[in-house]
């Protein structure tokens, strides 16, 4: 923090030295930007240099500023029209897009800070050309400075469209989203009908609180609770599995390694919804399984210890709660152990065969080994990925919205009211709302307040699990 | 070596396949060019006639189903109104039970001319999306059968009309199989479900639906409907002071859970039932008549829904009347054109065209009074039932606690839940304000 504050104070210092005792070419820097590169014969540079200061004034003047004068109402003019029989088009007063004035009005803002930076970075630039010139050494001609940006500048060159699309496709949006958990956009606001506003933290006041007719607050602790659960299982069951199976497919008295490896591959080259789609339909209150186990009394036995309630012909594998949970959670294993065990396969190749012989050697047996070598050894390597696979599982999407959809009715009338459902994870929840729903704003906080659960969750466990020393300690 | 040859085998397969997908490509749009092209001399020798005529361009969407027998309509549009202005227009494909959400994401490049299912009218009104329909508009109404008949309120809001009726066949009725039940049993619930309970099989209606759930509540005079701004709800289904209460109709609807000859399906699986023989009666609409009529054969019957046992009387169950409409996009840029095209695909002789080809029941009076359409026997049901249904005015929040409130049912309340709480909180659900 301190070395930013440095370089900021810096900056403006620089700035200020460069006002100060700069000639009148950096001087003219300040009306014009090119000014100071034509003072040192650098045409073309002070050309492209002028013609980006027009064209930057031009866009704030046309395109920014009208956007960013409305940015704090988000509009105020309905549309309104008439129909013109004579033209047979309808007649559309001026009226104001509030998604559209957030967003040109973020771009705006965004553009005109970059704006002045550059502006302020120019008369820096421009000073230290004085300075070369008044000390007579060499000053780059524009191609000199184009085959700069190909050898020893090639890195800003490089990273100048990776930063422009991220700017335009990450950030910007991400800001955009950001902003709209702070208006009222909604199915009672959605533009370009009707305008929406800004409304500050109510959005964030009721997702916590709950009503009699309004039970978002009941519904998020419900539904957060479920999702770190489903994410906690999901990871290790598939991860534990898959170092197990790995394990059994690499023993040296398994028959036919490749045979095995390759039908558990095959149903990930299956695309994942597809076999999400027909599981679903396997497992449906009429479907397939159940069919087969009441065939063989599997229906009566689990009713006659009570793990099915009387009044049920089938076995309710997606439609009650708690058996959904359990399914969706087993059927999640079939689906991940597959790919942990490619990737457990791989370190378990790597672990030194020395170790493990040494061991035997002292006269550790199987399970010793598994608990004081592999599994450090795995869990030291694959860390990282069990980081990330955690935060994955608290988004993933896929599992629980196919296999629940059309399927899955609530029983639980507070549920309901707010749209959501027991198995809901918060990534699923937030899709309803926005996709059925047009609930934007409330999508827009929950989507924030699951990146703040992520980013907490993940940089604890990053500074916890897997700091920089960690490899001495295992060796 | 083998290996090799098979990456190498593989690897010019996908090359192959990717070179042959762009050449299709390229031929796709070489036809289109050449398409693009014909109708530009076309363009050229029509204009060159008479003055400067006006270049109109519109999109339409249609269900899958719909989409060749609306070229075939468009074309008529083109050379009825050819001396009007030059025509380009292009059809595209969106069911029309998806259309407002289409449409809705982004109103500004939706279609010109769309079809959607009535209820989802009042969103789309309420979100400014369609165009009130300013020409002709006492023809069109008249056409329907007048202001008040039910094609024409399902596309009416605020006493303004804002689409074209199409088609009247969108609402539900009772399929039954004539070799179980006579013309009498079919009048009451109480009876078909004794008759399939001792015939060992099942009369069906998918309890946990707001669709179907509102037949029960509105036959008993509970009502459910839109509030004044267009997007929640107004709903009394709790009430206790009426001649029936909701707590009555919730007994009558767990009554009708627990009988043996009962039984609530989804329409996959009523129509796997209809197939298997399980099903021998149920509540479903025209989407599943032919499955009906393929497996009953001469033994195929529909009727208007039957009564049910309501605190000992017998109430005949309502539902929602279905319609579909054209509507036009408030934003088109030829709004004018766009209507006129509306009411060109909405208008007798289409309808008839539209029953011909679709068997789909006309919304229009004349073309729906013809032979051929009454004899059909889905639509006579839904014409029987039509005095008991309601035009479909309900906001977004009814459905999730509607559903949940039928699964309680369906499951017997196993939970022993009050029954005044149960319909208190749904109704809660319900009228929660959309915020």
């Amino acid at each position: 923090m301190k070395n930013i504050g440095r370089k900021i104070a810096k900056f403006f210092s620089d700035i200020g030295n460069a006002v100060v005792k700069g000639d009148i070419f950096v001087k003219l820097s300040l009306l014009i930007m090119g000014a100071g590169y034509f003072g040192r014969k650098q045409y073309i540079k002070g050309i492209i240099t002028t013609i980006f200061q027009a064209a930057a004034a031009l866009f704030t003047v046309i395109v920014a500023i009208p956007y960013i004068s409305k940015f704090s109402t988000l509009g105020t003019v309905e549309r309104e029209m008439v129909f013109n029989i004579d033209t047979m088009k309808n007649e559309v007063n001026n009226y104001d897009h509030s998604f559209k004035i957030l967003l040109f009005g973020m771009i705006g803002i965004i553009a005109i800070v970059v704006f002045v930076f550059l502006y302020l970075w120019n008369i820096i630039k421009v000073r230290e050309l004085q300075i070369l010139s008044q000390r007579g050494k060499h000053i780059n001609s524009f191609r000199e400075d184009v085959r700069a940006l190909l050898n020893q500048k090639f890195h800003i060159t490089l990273l100048f469209f990776p930063f422009l699309g991220i700017t335009l496709f990450t950030i910007i949006p991400l800001l955009v989203m950001i902003m709209v958990a702070f208006t009222n956009y909604d199915q009672n606001h959605m533009p370009p009908s009707s305008l929406f506003t800004w409304v500050g933290f109510n959005n964030f006041k009721q997702l916590f609180t709950s009503t009699i007719s309004v039970t978002f607050g009941y519904s998020f602790t419900k539904i957060l609770i479920w999702t770190l659960i489903w994410a906690f299982f999901a990871t290790f069951t598939t991860y534990i599995g898959g170092i197990l199976l790995a394990m059994l497919i690499n023993d040296k008295k398994t028959k036919a390694k490749k045979l095995w490896r390759t039908l558990f591959i095959i149903a990930i080259a299956v695309p994942q919804f597809v076999t999400l789609l027909l599981v679903r339909n396997f497992f449906a209150d009429l479907g397939i399984v159940n069919t087969i186990c009441s065939k063989i009394g599997l229906t009566d036995f689990l009713k006659t210890i009570g793990l099915v309630k009387d009044s049920l012909t089938y076995i309710p594998f997606l439609s009650d709660p708690n058996w959904a949970k359990v399914m969706i959670i087993l059927i999640n294993m079939w689906i991940g152990i597959p790919y942990l065990m490619l990737i457990a396969t791989g370190v378990l190749m790597n672990i030194p065969a020395d170790l493990k012989e040494s061991a035997k050697i002292d006269g550790a047996n199987g399970i010793q080994i598994f608990f004081k070598i592999t599994m450090p050894y795995m869990l030291f390597v694959t860390g990282p990925y069990l980081v990330t696979s955690f935060v994955a599982n608290i988004n993933n999407f896929n599992v629980i919205y196919l296999l629940t959809q059309d399927v899955f009715v609530t029983h639980n009338q507070y549920l309901a009211n707010s749209n959501a459902k027991e198995t809901d994870l918060l990534v699923t929840w937030l899709y309803r709302l926005t996709q059925e729903y047009y609930n934007y704003k409330m999508a827009s906080v929950i989507g924030i307040v699951v990146f703040i659960i992520c980013a907490t969750f993940t940089l604890f466990a990053f500074n916890s699990m897997i700091k920089g020393d960690k490899e001495e300690e295992f060796q | 070596m083998r290996k090799k040859l098979l990456t190498a085998l593989l690897s010019a397969t996908l090359i192959v396949a990717s070179l042959t997908g762009c050449g299709n490509k390229g031929n796709d749009s070489a036809d289109t060019t050449e398409k693009a092209n014909q109708t530009e001399a076309a363009s050229q020798t029509e204009t060159e006639a008479p003055a400067e005529l006006e270049n109109v361009k519109l999109t339409v969407w249609g269900s899958e189903e719909d989409q060749s027998m609306l070229q075939t309509m468009i074309e008529g549009f083109k050379e009825a109104y050819a001396d009007k202005a030059v025509f380009d227009i292009s059809l595209g494909v969106e069911s029309e039970s998806t259309a407002k959400d289409t449409v809705l994401t982004d109103i500004e490049s939706a279609a010109d001319v769309f079809a959607f299912a009535d209820d989802q009218l009042n969103e789309l009104v309420s979100a400014g999306a369609l165009q009130p329909i300013s020409i002709n508009t006492d023809a069109v109404i008249e056409a329907c059968g007048g202001a008040e008949s039910g094609s024409v309120q399902a596309a009416t809001a605020d006493g303004t009309l804002y689409a074209y009726p199409m088609t009247a066949d969108n609402g539900y009725f009772m399929f039954y199989n004539k070799e179980y039940f006579s013309e009498t049993d079919v009048q009451s619930f109480d009876k078909m479900m004794e008759v399939a309970a001792n015939a060992g099989k099942k009369v069906t209606m998918k309890m946990d639906d707001g669709w179907y759930l509102y037949s029960f509540f509105k036959g008993a005079g509970l009502n459910l409907g839109l509030a004044e701004d267009g997007v929640n709800n107004v709903c009394d289904w709790n009430a206790t002071d009426g001649k029936y209460s909701g707590v009555d109709v919730t007994e009558a609807l767990l009554n009708i859970a627990k009988n043996p000859g009962f039984v609530s399906l989804a329409d996959e699986a009523f129509v796997t039932g209809v197939q298997d023989g399980s099903i021998i009666a149920g509540v479903n609409g025209t989407w599943n008549a032919t499955v009906a009529k393929e497996t009953w054969g001469e033994n195929y019957a529909a009727t208007k829904l039957p009564t049910y046992t309501l605190a000992g009387d017998q109430v005949q169950m309502s539902s929602f009347a279905g319609y579909k409409l054209i509507g036009v996009n408030a934003y088109s840029d030829n709004a004018g054109y766009a209507m006129l095209l509306g009411e060109w695909l909405t208008n007798y002789d289409n309808q008839v065209l539209r029953f011909e080809t679709r068997g789909l029941g006309p919304a229009n009076v004349e073309a729906a009074a013809s032979e051929s359409v009454q004899s059909d026997p889905a639509i006579a049901a839904l014409a029987q039932q039509s005095q008991y249904a309601t035009v479909q005015r309900v906001g977004g929040n009814y459905w999730s606690p509607a559903e949940t409130f039928g699964a309680i049912i369906v499951a017997g309340n196993e939970k022993g839940t009050d029954l005044q709480k149960l319909v208190d909180n749904m109704v809660e659900g319900i009228v929660a304000p959309i915020q």
